[in-house]
């Protein structure tokens, strides 16, 4: 379904800012599932999205979605197969447009754009229907712009634009770190909800250890641009986010070894 | 009257231009210089057409096309070779200042007694009312060349504001809008947001280059000079179109827009007649417009300010 092969990415290569964000990642994923995806800071796991969606083009590896290689794909070209959600709540939507207009865009993610009526008369109630399973009582908004709504309506929002067309592979990039708890909750179980009701192949990052304890089938650790820890099946079930927190101890303590083992050797010989 | 009626007709002319700033100005905010070239592109392009004989339709929508190339021009530099907004169309602007020269051949192409859209109206006129003389519209004399080239510049001003209003509610369209207000989101809906640029700017100095050849049929001459400074005449239209009629809705803003080109143009021509010197004409426009950007900020600062002054007695 998805395949990921052995991918690297390097920002500012050659320059004092050089990043390594990816150093060979390999990950395989099965239609349907839903992977969820921690790391440290700076371990990668934005980079995998944006490389997934196109952002940016891998240096070396390729990306397989559905049987294509989408690997040189540029990014508005892959929106026909992905749909994302991303992690800053005013990212996902066109502010001054309307909450219709922003979503008879998505209605047409991926497809060309000709000269026909976009807002037709038949597709409000439709609009209204899909919208309403929100929650929000944004239904009767339709008509408002964007930029009136809170950023957790935006990101409720944007969640049902990215999926309105059944995409292969659906990402969703820290989407609740910005909301209050209560509209993260509301979103998060809203995702949960769209993914498991269109099997949605799924890749969701975050850094709330309850939200990955509890959901997916899958989960994935990221370290140095690489994946460190893979669970999945019966062993996912079974971790709780005390043993995630466990986990994210070690890499620090071996990340400090690494510090004071390195600080010692130069004491020692330099 | 004849002012009254001359102030309208360039005002509506003008109102194209307006039309084609808004496009690149408030959906891309995209300070689009290479209007100061391209409505005097149009404007060259026409009047040599018109002198060699070209049917005036054919001309001016030579004229219209000219124009889409100079924007298309611009976005390219843009988009993809990265250049800076501002700097792709000062880059278009002087390349088209030698372009529009050797267009004409000269600084400066007169259309005396050529057949221009002003002269087919002004035929038109005659043909509905049966005889060329003078029409009198609410007791006041009209010449028909005047009132038949103010009907033309209204309907073509209310078209294109009906034209941009339908393009800017179909698919195609709304891309167009989103990819000026939130790239990141619609090329995450597949829209190539670059290519789109490129099209609104297409389109938007087409439209100015529109402008320029009804203004050089309305005036009867084109020059090389008459395009300095028409970028910030366009902006002044747009604000205060927007004064007039508020940003909320688009039907409105290009309403907005043609109301706002007309009254600059009215004020203007008051200003004239009451005594401006016309060299002070582009100065006193840049400091309008400037105080109209600045105001609105200016005005919540002070409110704000005074506020919580009041809030702290």
């Amino acid at each position: 379904m998805l395949a990921i092969n052995t991918i690297r990415k390097t920002f500012n290569p050659d320059t004092p800012n050089q990043v390594r964000a990816l150093q060979g990642v390999n990950l395989t994923l099965h239609e349907g599932t839903f992977v969820v995806v921690i790391g440290t800071n700076g371990s990668g796991k934005s980079t995998l999205l944006n490389a997934l969606a196109g952002t940016f083009i891998v240096d070396e590896g390729s990306i397989v979605l559905d049987g294509t290689d989408i690997t040189r794909w540029p990014e508005h070209r892959r929106a026909s197969l992905v749909g994302r959600v991303f992690q800053n709540p005013f990212s996902g939507t066109a502010p001054r447009m309307t909450i219709a207009e922003n979503l008879v865009l998505a209605a047409r993610r991926g497809q060309a754009r000709g000269l026909g009526w976009a807002l037709k008369a038949n597709v409000r109630q439709q609009l209204r229907d899909r919208v309403s399973q929100l929650r929000l009582g944004l239904e009767d908004r339709l008509d408002n712009s964007i930029g009136s709504l809170s950023g957790g309506q935006r990101q409720a929002l944007t969640l049902l634009m990215a999926s309105w067309l059944r995409p292969t592979l659906l990402l969703l990039d820290e989407h609740t770190a910005a909301l209050d708890p209560r509209m993260a909750d509301h979103v998060i179980n809203l995702s949960e909800e769209i993914v498991s009701r269109d099997k949605l192949t799924t890749l969701m990052v975050t850094h709330s250890m309850q939200q990955a304890s509890n959901l997916g089938d899958r989960l994935i650790m990221m370290h140095r641009g690489a994946v460190l820890h893979d669970f999945s099946g019966a062993e996912k079930q079974r971790l709780r986010p005390a043993d995630l927190l466990a986990r994210f101890e070690s890499v620090r303590r071996a990340e400090l070894l690494d510090e004071s083992a390195a600080q010692m050797l130069r004491c020692a010989y330099v | 009257m004849t002012l009254l009626i001359g102030a309208l007709t360039v005002g509506l002319i003008l109102s194209l231009l307006a039309l084609g700033v808004f496009i690149s100005f408030r959906i891309f905010e995209f300070s689009d210089i290479t209007a100061d070239g391209s409505i005097t592109l149009g404007a060259a392009v026409a009047a040599v057409l018109l002198v060699h004989g070209v049917h005036p339709v054919i001309a001016t929508a030579a004229a219209f096309f000219a124009g889409t190339v100079a924007g298309t021009l611009t976005g390219i530099i843009h988009t993809r070779f990265g250049i800076n907004k501002l700097l792709s169309g000062i880059l278009v602007m002087t390349a088209l200042y030698s372009t529009n020269l050797h267009v004409m051949g000269r600084s400066n192409v007169p259309l005396l007694d050529r057949r221009t859209l002003a002269t087919q109206a002004e035929h038109a006129g005659a043909w509905l009312f049966g005889s060329t003389a003078d029409l009198r519209v609410w007791g006041w004399d009209v010449a028909m060349r005047d009132a038949t080239m103010l009907v033309l510049a209204l309907t073509t001003a209310a078209t294109v504001g009906l034209l941009i209003y339908v393009f800017f509610r179909t698919n195609l369209g709304t891309a167009m809008q989103a990819a000026g207000d939130n790239p990141q989101m619609i090329r995450a809906l597949g829209v190539n947001v670059e290519n789109m640029i490129v099209l609104g700017l297409a389109v938007s100095n087409g439209l100015v280059a529109l402008s320029g050849a009804l203004l050089a049929q309305y005036q009867g001459f084109a020059d090389v000079q008459m395009g300095i400074g028409m970028i910030v005449w366009g902006l002044a239209s747009i604000i205060i179109g927007e004064a007039l009629v508020g940003v909320r809705q688009l039907g409105l803003i290009i309403t907005g827009a043609v109301m706002g080109s007309v009254l600059f143009r009215l004020l203007v021509a008051i200003a004239l007649r009451g005594g401006l010197n016309p060299n002070d004409l582009k100065l006193v426009t840049a400091v309008f417009v400037f105080v109209a950007l600045v105001l609105p900020g200016l005005v919540t600062r002070l409110t704000s300010r005074r506020r919580r002054q009041a809030e702290a007695q």
